[in-house]
């Protein structure tokens, strides 16, 4: 069973990106309409928007935290070819719960790319602040801030050309020091004949390049998202892919000498899992905290949600669709209310739950 | 089988015409909102939904368990799961026995439960009514297939004379007879029988097993001196009731029982009941008539009430395995094999003793896994799954069964502002991915007060995750500083030992310093001790601190020696020179000589190599002048001591 609190995104267009900080507490979203906006739950669970600036003179297509280490720090990146990294300044108020002295700086706009931006992500922080971008015209950048007290000086460490258009990448978070930097990236190139969409990349420290180690010659449909699994010590990695269907690929390292000498890895690569259950093209991909629960958006319409059970096989475990007919008796009754004079209760500022309704009557999966 | 996926609608129509897409949120639950993919090449441009009312739903599972009715049932089980762990790392050959306790006090924890959900239910009305109602049906099944589970799979019954328990188990479940036959008597004792559940109520009984309070309450019936009446006492009394203490065996006993059969039948047959008609049917069912079983069967409220009557007057000497074919019996003769209830399919596995199937059923149970993590838990220590281990068929592993249900409630439980410190307990209890998962969960936890703080970093120390503490120590110190309190910053700065970090701060310190001429935090930097060593830049702060303070202590032969070391230690960043170097101006100048020559030709090196600094360009002739001066006091004096 489900309950959902509903956030009135405030956003002109239709929402690109949702992202939350490291702790749950923070919500940033971005939109076709160009901004940004910040919220924060407070005490009560409630979520209150505190910051809203446009960001872009594009569509923002995705926006991303870094980690609280760094301090509260957002990357964007947008249709209008550029990135950019904001940091919130908090001003000198003698309560830290108020929220109002607040405000967003973009610390440094990225405008190395010809074409579109279309991913951001943050390294791991075991790296300091490193940023890695990825473009429409297939130019991977890894930026980084030497001084991680000061956002504003950001240095192009490395571009890596990919041949193909770029939709989307995603850090290894893996916690391991037995491994090189992982990237993958995902093409939403549509020919078939250009071969594997997904890209694995790994951070040479012998030569200090970044070194395309794989293809997925296994996906050679369009790539919409990519996400690694966050790593419960395994000794392989889990990357989860967005294409005709959903994809769970696994990436085992194979020691041997020859990747002793580059300090690059060899990967054996094989398809854990495979679902069609959208039965249409997958547009996102993302993994739980612990990585045992993959949500993914699909053309039908739907979230479904799979799960590794314990026998270490995914199944898909619930499913989650818009539905706007429900709604309508919830405002049928407050328009009888104030039809009948009876005088609206005061906006709370708690968090009000709705329980989810149902489509079909099956039973009941365990969620857990 | 393979249970069809239950779809949860997001009430909203933008998401439906739209499509939607979904962002995890710690821990375990999601952003949901309407999302239309848009490829990077086709033009900018408006969505054909907007202008719109974009709405993001944070999703999340409904956890019973947080309600805070249940939290004692919560942090109880959890000392209970924490005994078994401990019982079960000593060793102790009496670990069975122990179980068997442990599963009891299990049960005792859903039972209090289930007390405070009725007392609440009473006060309630409308719609929370009907969900503690709800609560209470979940916990009452959970209860009940606990204790079948207990009987079945954790007591050690001697003998496996399984029965005496299943009755047990099906008194109270069903308590009303006994609960009717105590306010029988308890009330009028004359004519009994008028009242109006009076024979239900000795049927009932009967068919408990309850033989003793039947023929109290026999005895209590107006006739009871008929002759009928005493010849029903008597057969009561007579009937022979297996018991593995009773000192017979099985066989011997099947003799007696057979033997007792017949005479009873054959007093049947004499017709000696028929003129009491209750009677009649209570011997009738005593011998197993089927006939007198159908006219019963339907007062019965489940097939496992009928099926412990049944077995107690067909088979008395019944095994726990052969429970199966006659709980199929006792289903089909109900005819409800069609309509059978999720918890009477529970009870059905159990009583088939296939684990595997009680397993996966009561996890279905909606109390979020409390259930299924603590049964299994108990079971896997029961050497119950065992078998799971030895078969081939699947890649099922006893160890990993366990192991799933612990970290999905203890992830479960990390969830809550205030459950968290539970759930790493049922983490630290699972030897596989236990600790990665506290691990990732750990940090994500929002830090809060400054005591919750400390009390998430204790339990990291506890479990040994150094890097984890210096992350959320980390994080801390630069909250501090963002809110512009870098003395709190430079603490969490040094808990963390990270020295860049401490570098920054303590160069916050100086540069303010040397702007305004104070230095914030005194108390802190007076007991910095061998942490400063955490960054040079810090070092320098408190050597310079100390230089401050012995000043003003007037020890001026000590300040000398400290502003000397440290002109020479070439810690001293640029920005500072200019201040250090104004410093050294008093103790130049200073009555009593304090500066030696080499001190004094130290401090002009410094000066010359600084020269071009153009914030000491004003006072460099000062300086100049003073040591020039001092140096000829020193030189003067040192001829002197020669």
């Amino acid at each position: 069973m489900f309950e959902a609190q509903e956030i009135n995104a405030e956003h002109k267009d239709l929402i690109h990106d949702v992202a939350y900080d490291y702790y749950g507490e923070r919500m940033a979203t971005c939109s076709s309409d160009q901004y940004v906006k910040v919220w924060d739950q407070n005490s009560e669970g409630k979520w209150i928007l505190t910051s809203s600036w446009k960001a872009h003179s594009g569509s923002v297509w995705k926006v991303t935290w870094a980690h609280p280490e760094f301090g509260q720090v957002l990357a964007t990146c947008s249709f209008d070819r550029t990135a950019a990294v904001w940091e919130e300044l908090v001003g000198e108020t003698p309560c830290p719960a108020e929220r109002g002295n607040r405000h967003w700086v973009r610390r440094t706009n990225l405008v190395d790319s010809r074409t579109s931006v279309t991913d951001v992500k943050f390294g791991p922080k075991t790296q300091g602040l490193q940023l890695a971008t990825c473009s429409a015209d297939g130019v991977i950048r890894i930026y980084e801030a030497p001084d991680v007290m000061n956002l504003s000086q950001w240095t192009l460490q490395h571009e890596v050309q990919c041949k193909l258009s770029c939709s989307c990448l995603s850090w290894n978070p893996s916690l391991s020091k037995n491994h090189p930097l992982m990237l993958a990236v995902g093409s939403d190139d549509t020919n078939p004949a250009n071969g594997g969409k997904v890209f694995i990349y790994e951070y040479s420290d012998n030569i200090r390049r970044w070194m395309k180690t794989e293809t997925i010659n296994s996906i050679t449909d369009p790539v919409h998202d990519i996400s690694f699994s966050p790593n419960l010590g395994r000794s392989f990695h889990l990357l989860a892919v967005a294409t005709k269907d959903v994809r769970i690929i696994s990436l085992t390292p194979i020691p041997d000498n020859a990747s002793l000498q580059s300090g690059l890895s060899k990967l054996e690569i094989q398809t854990s899992a495979q679902f069609d259950d959208h039965g249409c093209t997958v547009w996102r991909v993302c993994w739980n905290i612990t990585g045992t629960i993959l949500a993914s958006s699909g053309d039908d319409g739907c979230v479904r949600m799979f799960k590794m059970n314990y026998i270490n096989s995914w199944k898909p475990v619930a499913v989650l669709k818009g539905d706007g007919s429900h709604i309508s008796s919830e405002t049928q009754r407050s328009s009888i209310s104030s039809a009948a004079g009876l005088p609206t209760p005061p906006v709370s500022q708690t968090a009000r739950y709705i329980k989810l309704g149902t489509i079909a009557q099956s039973r009941e999966v365990p969620w857990h | 089988m393979e249970p069809s996926l239950k779809t949860f609608t997001i009430p909203d129509e933008l998401c439906r015409r739209a499509g939607i897409a979904a962002t995890w949120l710690p821990i375990n639950e999601l952003g949901v909102f309407a999302y239309q993919h848009v490829k990077a090449h086709s033009p900018d441009q408006p969505s054909a939904y907007g202008p719109a009312d974009a709405s993001v739903f944070k999703v999340r599972q409904q956890v019973i368990l947080f309600e805070p009715i249940l939290r004692k049932l919560v942090n109880e089980a959890n000392g209970t799961f924490l005994s078994v762990q401990e019982l079960m790392s000593t060793n102790s050959p009496e670990f069975k026995t122990e179980l068997l306790k442990l599963s009891r006090q299990y049960r005792s924890i859903i039972r209090a439960c289930l007390e405070n959900l009725q007392d609440e239910v009473m006060r309630e009305r409308g719609e929370r009514k009907e969900e503690l109602q709800n609560y209470i049906t979940i916990f009452y099944s959970v209860e009940c297939v606990w204790h079948l589970c207990e009987i079945l799979f954790v007591d050690n019954i001697p003998g496996n004379v399984v029965l005496p328990h299943l009755l047990e188990w099906v008194r109270f479940h069903f308590p009303k007879y006994e609960r009717k036959a105590a306010k029988l008597l308890a009330g009028d004792l004359v004519g009994l029988e008028s009242q109006p559940d009076y024979w239900e109520t000795v049927i009932g009984l009967l068919m408990q097993g309850r033989i003793e309070v039947v023929r109290a309450l026999l005895r209590l019936h107006s006739a009871a001196d008929s002759k009928p009446f005493k010849l029903v006492d008597q057969t009561l009394k007579a009937m022979p009731i297996y018991s593995i203490y009773s000192g017979i065996s099985a066989t011997e006993f099947n003799l007696k029982w057979k033997h007792w059969l017949v005479d009873t039948q054959s007093k049947i047959d004499a017709k000696l009941f028929i003129s009491e008609r209750h009677l009649h049917l209570m011997m009738r069912l005593s011998v197993g008539e089927e006939t007198a079983w159908n006219e019963v069967q339907n007062h019965c409220e489940a097939w496992y009430e009928l099926l412990a009557a049944w077995l107690f007057y067909t088979e008395p000497t019944i095994k726990s395995f052969e429970l199966g074919q006659y709980a199929r019996r006792c289903i089909s003769r109900m005819g409800i094999a069609l309509h059978m209830r999720h918890l009477d399919q529970v009870l059905l596995a159990a009583m088939e003793s296939d684990i595997i199937q009680v397993i996966k059923e009561i996890q279905h149970m909606s109390e979020n896994g409390w259930f299924a993590s603590h049964l299994t838990d108990l079971l896997y220590h029961s050497g119950r799954l065992d078998f799971l281990d030895t078969s081939e068929a699947d890649d099922l592993v006893a160890s990993r069964l366990r192991e799933c249900f612990l970290l999905d409630y203890g992830t479960l439980l990390m969830g809550h502002n205030s459950l968290w410190q539970v759930g790493l307990s049922y983490l630290d209890h699972c030897p596989t991915d236990g600790i990665n998962t506290i691990e990732l969960l750990i940090t994500r936890l929002p830090l809060g007060s400054e005591a919750r703080a400390q009390k998430i970093i204790r339990e990291a120390q506890k479990r040994d995750l150094p890097h984890i503490v210096q992350s959320i120590c980390k994080i801390l110190g630069m909250n501090s500083l963002k809110r512009g309190r870098i003395g709190n910053a430079l603490t969490w700065a040094l808990k963390s030992r990270d020295s860049g970090f401490a570098s920054v701060l303590a160069d916050k310190f100086l540069r303010e310093y040397s702007t305004n001429g104070k230095l914030q935090c005194t108390d802190l930097l007076d007991n910095l001790g061998s942490s400063m060593l955490v960054s040079d830049r810090l070092v320098f702060l408190g050597k310079y601190f100390e230089l401050h303070k012995v000043y003003q202590g007037k020890n001026y032969k000590e300040a000398a020696n400290l502003i000397v070391s440290l002109l020479a230690s070439k810690l001293t960043p640029k920005y500072f020179w200019s201040t250090l170097l104004s410093d050294a101006l008093p103790l130049l100048e200073c009555n009593e000589l304090v500066m030696s020559s080499n001190d004094t030709f130290t401090l002009l090196h410094c000066l010359e190599e600084k020269c071009n600094l153009p914030e000491i360009q004003d006072k460099i002739e000062l300086i100049r002048l003073a040591a020039a001066r001092n140096l000829a006091r020193a030189l003067t004096h040192e001829a002197q001591l020669n």
